[in-house]
């Protein structure tokens, strides 16, 4: 997957937190996930593609980094994965998803957006399809280290190879 | 501007939550929600609106559905409408205003971007 593909999803993940959230994440440096990987989360927020681009996005969070986030946004104390942190990480995952949306329109790349699922479960695991490729891309926080996974699949996808994305990726 | 009954529309409890926050600040108190076009339609026909707030992808019932039904409606074609939603791409933007909606704004977005647009629908009217 080239990076020219996974830029989007990054500058709209800061865009999305700093701007709703009021925190500034520290990006990590993206991998293509392996099938062994058991990065384990708390609470994770998928969102489908479909069009001439087609997979998902995930969002994962441990519990604090979550809760944190949620706080943040609506301006309350969350203590625990309630209902409103369940919300409020699927808006972000939606944000995501639309912002990168925007800028793959630019690039003459459409796709429709679902609507996300937010799953919530002590350490689970986020498992991939063998033929789609993932990207996953950290983040920290004061809280934790979030994710997220990009899955996509298109022909105008296929130009490089996973292994480019961690050469050049912007700061 | 803080009589006027204003409609927010999103299956995001989050984000009508922020939405909410946000009119009151800027002195619109009397805010009533809906999480899709089906149960906003319903709720405009309790007692109508002076504004409307909506998002675009909503189970049940979309905003642009439900946005072609207030134009369409004799009661409520004359209610501003912006429409709050993560579609930023421009084709979608264009479609929303040839659908009849007064101003768009992009997830995500500032309290002071929601206020000018507001603001500025008030002001233009």
């Amino acid at each position: 997957m080239n990076v020219e593909y996974i830029n989007p999803f990054i500058n709209s993940t800061m865009n999305a937190l700093t701007t709703m959230a009021f925190v500034t994440p520290v990006r990590g440096k993206p991998y293509l996930k392996s099938e062994t990987d058991q990065t384990k989360v708390d609470i994770s927020a998928i969102i489908g593609l479909a069009g001439e681009a087609s997979g998902w996005v995930a969002l994962a969070f441990p519990r604090a980094a979550a809760m944190k986030i949620a706080s943040n946004m609506l301006g309350e104390q969350k203590l625990s994965l309630d209902s409103d942190v369940r919300d409020a990480v699927g808006e972000i995952v939606n944000m995501i998803a639309g912002g990168a949306k925007g800028d793959f329109s630019q690039k003459g790349l459409s796709f429709k957006i679902a609507i996300p699922t937010v799953v919530i479960g002590d350490s689970h695991i986020l498992s991939q399809k063998k033929d789609v490729p993932c990207i996953v891309i950290p983040f920290t926080i004061d809280e934790g280290e979030f994710f997220i996974e990009v899955c996509l699949k298109a022909e105008k996808l296929q130009s490089a190879a996973g292994e480019q994305v961690t050469q050049s990726v912007n700061a | 501007m803080s009589d006027i009954r204003v409609l927010v529309v999103d299956d995001s409890s989050t984000m009508r939550r922020i939405i909410k926050n946000t009119l009151v600040k800027i002195g619109f108190a009397n805010c009533f929600e809906a999480e899709n076009g089906i149960d906003a339609l319903a709720k405009l026909k309790e007692g109508g609106a002076g504004l409307i707030l909506t998002d675009w992808n909503m189970p049940e019932m979309d905003g642009m559905t439900f946005v072609k039904s207030v134009r369409g409606s004799d009661t409520f074609k004359d209610i501003p409408i912006i429409m709050i939603t993560t579609e930023a791409a421009k084709a979608e933007v264009v479609e929303a205003l040839k659908q009849g909606v007064n101003d768009y704004i992009v997830k995500p977005f500032t309290p002071d971007a929601l206020k000018e647009k507001v603001e500025k629908l008030f002001v233009a009217k």
